[in-house]
This record gives C-alpha cells, structure tokens and sequence, in this order.
C-alpha cells in the first residue's frame, strides 16, 4: 500500500499546521492548504517534507480544482482535516450581516465543499477520515460568537450525519474541539484577559497546538475506525 | 456497443460493486428500480455504485436529478452510459 495522502484546510498556521506536521512525522503524505499568505505557507512549507496548496475553501470551485491537483498527483486522498475557520466577533444586534455569511460560507461551507470533493476517492478505496475542528462556542455557545457558534454547530451536526452515511465505505467522521489553545492569537492577548480565560480553565493552563494535532491523529489513524460520528474535546476540562 | 451487451455487463458490474452474495444477472430486473427495490439495495449503496460506474466507463452522474434518472433501472442506466460515456 502507498503512503496515505492528507489535506489539512488552513494548513500553514497555528493549530492547522502542526495538525499537518504531526501528520506528516507519523509518515504520511500531507498537502498543507493556505488562502491568502503565501510567506506563512512558504515558510511552513519548509518546515516538513510535505506540499503546500493555495485554495479558498470557501469558494467550490478552488476547493474542487485543489482535490483534482491532489488526485492527479497522487491517485488517492485518504485524510481530510477541515481546519481553516474565521472569527469575527460581536454581538448580535450590532452584528453586520456580511460578518455572518463570511463566518458562514468559510467556517460551514467550506466543510460541505471540502468532504464532498473528497467522498469519491474515499468510497472508491473503502476507506476514509474526515476530522472536522470544531470549538467549545458550539457546545456552550458564548456572547459575541453567535455567528461562530451558529457555524460550528452545523459542523457538528454535520458531523454526525455524514457519519451515518459513510460509515459502510469504512470512512469515519469526527470532530475535535479545541478549548482556549496557545497561537498568534491568545499570545497577544492582555495578562487580564488572559488571566479570566485561565480561571474558567479546570486544568489551570491553555493547551497547545500540539496537544490538539495529537486528537487528529489518533482519529485519522487505523486504531480509531471504530469511531465515528463523535467530538473529543481538548479543552482542559473546558467544557 | 450493442445495448444488450451493456445491460449483461452493468449488471455483472453490479453484483460486483455491491458485493451482491447469491444474486446472478439474470436475477435482476432489467426494468424494476435498482435501488429501494427488489435488491434490498438502499440510496447508500447507490455511492459506490456511482464511483464505479463513474471509473468504469468515464461518466459522470454529478448529483441526485441524474442519479434518480440513471438508477431508474438497469435499462435506464444503460441508456444513460451510451449517451454519455466517453
């Protein structure tokens, strides 16, 4: 058998990227997909021996022509780890329109893009993972993230319904929830803040992106096909 | 190719695709409905079918308005692949 081949969709930064370099350390073939910052993916993609792709998973026809590239390449794709999100907080009354569709069409559509691009080979081969990132907003909801929240429970239940489809193909369906995680993002944040987030925390601590790569991994391994339609949580006792 | 020729061999692909155990092609329909029929087949089924068609003979049947015309029956199907494969 050859080398398993995975897409990791926001795959250049964060908890993306180590995601795709976990990936890749454990031996498989992985393509790191990026929007927008090239620089990012350029330095990222020297980091591991793997591809970078440039798509806008929010866009159907860029997500199709990325999975055709990968499949001319590579005749198979057996991992898809539906990663790229976006944030743009506030709340609702206020909230523009255009900044629930973004969140929308990049957070939820892009995962019906990406999974159905991907089925195909996947049913083809009788084999597939598909891991879906998802956040605590969706299980607890949180103020100023109803478009967030909205989004990645329709992932969820996505999620799950796309697991009882598949689950004869030998293809499994999960997602994993990060909690409060240590990126770009959190680094900046003010010591007050910081120090809030902490206390809501059980295990006193933020995560790490790697910790998160590890739930990846473990459910886009063989060890996990028994699995599916499910979220573990990687949130320190969170939520 | 002789549509004849087709229907015997779409229905060979079938019980191959599907795994169908104790089923010969002569045992299917070639009017009857493929899925939610006879075959105790359901629309899940119907993917790997679509994948194999698809490999097999280069076509394409791109959503659920094309499957319903194409899964019609194995006579249907076979009109399907003449007109469109490649």
């Amino acid at each position: 058998m050859s080398v398993p081949v995975a897409l990791v969709t926001g795959g250049t930064k964060g908890i993306g990227k180590e995601i795709a370099l976990l990936l890749a350390a454990k031996g498989m073939r992985v393509y790191m997909n990026f929007s927008t910052d090239r620089d990012a993916a350029d330095a990222a993609g020297k980091e591991f021996n793997g591809e970078t792709i440039q798509a806008d998973v929010s866009d159907q026809d860029q997500v199709n022509a990325m999975v055709d590239t990968i499949m001319k390449k590579e005749d198979r794709l057996d991992i898809l780890v539906n990663n790229a999100g976006i944030i743009r907080d506030g709340l609702l009354m206020l909230m523009p329109a255009k900044n629930w569709h973004r969140v929308m069409e990049v957070n939820l559509n892009s995962v019906f893009y990406c999974s159905k691009a991907v089925l195909r080979p996947m049913v083809g081969n009788r084999w597939g993972r598909i891991i879906n990132i998802i956040s605590p907003s969706a299980l607890m909801g949180r103020a100023g993230q109803t478009n967030y929240a909205a989004s990645k429970g329709g992932v969820l239940s996505f999620t799950r319904s796309l697991a009882r489809e598949v689950a004869r193909y030998g293809i499994t369906v999960n997602a994993v929830s990060p909690g409060v995680i240590e990126t770009e993002l959190t680094r900046d944040m003010e010591a007050r803040i910081r120090q809030e987030f902490i206390s809501m925390i059980p295990a006193g601590r933020f995560g790490t992106p790697k910790e998160v790569a590890r739930a990846v991994s473990f459910l886009a391994s063989a060890e996990a096909g028994y699995i599916t339609g499910e979220y573990l949580s990687v949130d320190g006792g969170l939520t | 190719m002789e549509k004849d020729t087709l229907v015997d061999e779409l229905k060979a692909l079938i019980i191959k695709n599907l795994k169908l155990q104790d089923i010969a092609p002569a045992d299917i329909d070639t009017a009857a409905p493929l899925f939610g029929g006879g075959l105790g087949l359901d629309s899940i089924d119907a993917l790997e079918l679509v994948v194999g068609l698809e490999k097999t003979y280069g076509i394409r049947i791109p959503d659920e308005d094309v499957g319903k015309e194409a899964f019609a029956s194995v006579n249907a199907l076979a009109d399907y692949v003449l007109r469109n494969k490649k």
